[in-house]
């Protein structure tokens, strides 16, 4: 799920939002390369929101998103442990139900200025 | 009265209290160019990661009286040092903080987790309404991460401690000048920074704040008035590199004013 394919909810000033509807509480979002990931398991150890697994046969594991997954706070505890850096976030949670994201701007690594 | 110093002219002053060491620290800074390599403070800041996974061995305990050490040299507003530490090294009584902060998170999803009933159902809407209400009040903890990660805690998928061999919690004095919390921050910032510095993991955990509700255990903890637990830290050593490389974050805005302009950057 992309933010892109999701519409936000509108928020009247009386709403009380709901955490299980992506329109009002979008969780951070993850992009796994397939190629790259050779199923060493440490990135879903790691995970504090417990939402990556494992799949595939025992000589090709790969690593993918739970399908009910809930609580990704794009840490990217997952792609600082994966040696080859297979797993990354790059978008942050969006609960618009909730409050509106403001003064933030996009992903970046450590910028040397 | 030509003796008085100019308070005003600090860059005389400077020059007047420079020795040696002082003279050498400064040519390093106005050696920095743009684009230069991260020195080790800054390495210990960037590759500093949130540890969930300890491997069993605990770390000496001459490296968490070094950490703590590094805590006593933090600011503080008016120096006032709101902070004292209570370090458990013994698993049977993590265990039991453990098992204590589990329950309240079992306990409080019970009245507010709506998601465990069917869409439509009645008591779906009931709980909802519930949970609705208390968001209202406190918008903070009842905030969707918080919220997701007890519901993880209560059904046993998200640990509170994290297995640590030690857990270092940080008491507020409540006393303090101004808002003692932040100097909380500002304590165990010196305390994870160190200990990455070290070969160290660490993580916050603010939901050791749960154990505040359990008189007895706080009392044979050595926690008591007027002291409260703010935060806590777990220390030990992390499985697998989580400090390999830095990772990514988004950038906040920053209001930047110079020669009378206002601008915006990231
Ligand atoms: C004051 C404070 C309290 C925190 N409480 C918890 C906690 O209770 N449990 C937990 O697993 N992480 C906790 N964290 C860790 C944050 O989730 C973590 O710092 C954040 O996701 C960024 O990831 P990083 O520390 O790996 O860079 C806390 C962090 C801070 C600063
Ligand atoms: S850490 Fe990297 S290589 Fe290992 S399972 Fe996760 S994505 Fe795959
Ligand atoms: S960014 Fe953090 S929460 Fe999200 S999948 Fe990676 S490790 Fe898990």
């Amino acid at each position: 799920m992309t933010a892109s394919n999701v519409e936000k909810a509108v928020v009247p000033p009386d709403h009380l939002a709901i955490w299980d509807d992506p329109r009002e509480a979008l969780y951070g979002r993850v992009t796994i390369d397939l190629e790259t990931c050779d199923g060493c398991k440490l990135c879903t150890v790691v995970c504090p929101a417990n939402i990556l697994e494992l799949y595939g046969p025992k000589d090709n594991l790969k690593v993918r998103i739970k399908e009910d997954f809930t609580g990704c706070m794009s840490c990217n505890n997952c792609y600082a442990i994966c040696a080859g850096q297979a797993v990354i976030a790059s978008e942050p949670y969006d609960f618009a139900g909730y409050y509106e994201q403001k003064r933030i701007g996009k992903f970046e690594f450590p910028r040397k200025f | 009265m030509s003796d008085v110093v100019d308070v005003e002219d600090t860059e005389d002053l400077e020059c007047a209290l420079e020795d040696d060491r002082t003279a050498r620290r400064r040519v390093a800074i106005h050696d920095i160019a743009p684009g230069a390599d991260w020195n080790e403070v800054e390495e210990a800041i960037l590759t500093r990661r949130s540890i969930r996974k300890f491997k069993g061995r605990q770390p000496p305990a001459h490296l968490i009286r070094r950490i703590l050490e590094m805590g006593r040299f933090a600011p503080s507003q008016g120096n006032c040092q709101p902070w004292s530490f209570v370090v458990v090294r013994d698993r049977e009584m993590i265990a039991e903080m453990e098992q204590y902060c589990v329950a309240v998170c079992q306990n409080m999803t019970a009245g507010i987790d709506y998601t465990n009933y069917e869409s439509g159902s009645e008591q779906r809407a009931a709980i909802l309404q519930n949970t609705q209400v208390l968001n209202r009040q406190n918008p903070n903890s009842f905030h969707p991460v918080p919220m997701t990660a007890i519901k993880s805690i209560a059904k046993g998928r998200f640990a509170v401690f994290h297995k640590a061999p030690t857990v270092i919690l940080i008491l507020v004095d409540k006393r303090g000048v101004g808002v003692p919390e932040v100097d909380v921050g500002v304590v165990g910032t010196n305390i994870v920074l160190a200990a990455q510095s070290l070969g160290l993991g660490t993580c916050w955990v603010g939901f050791s704040r749960l154990l505040s509700s359990n008189t007895a255990l706080c009392e044979k903890l050595g926690v008591a008035a007027p002291f409260e637990i703010a935060e806590a830290i777990c220390v030990g050593y992390s499985i697998g590199n989580p400090a390999q490389q830095p990772v990514s974050r988004q950038t906040h805005e920053i209001i930047w004013w110079e020669g009378g302009q206002k601008e915006v950057l990231y």
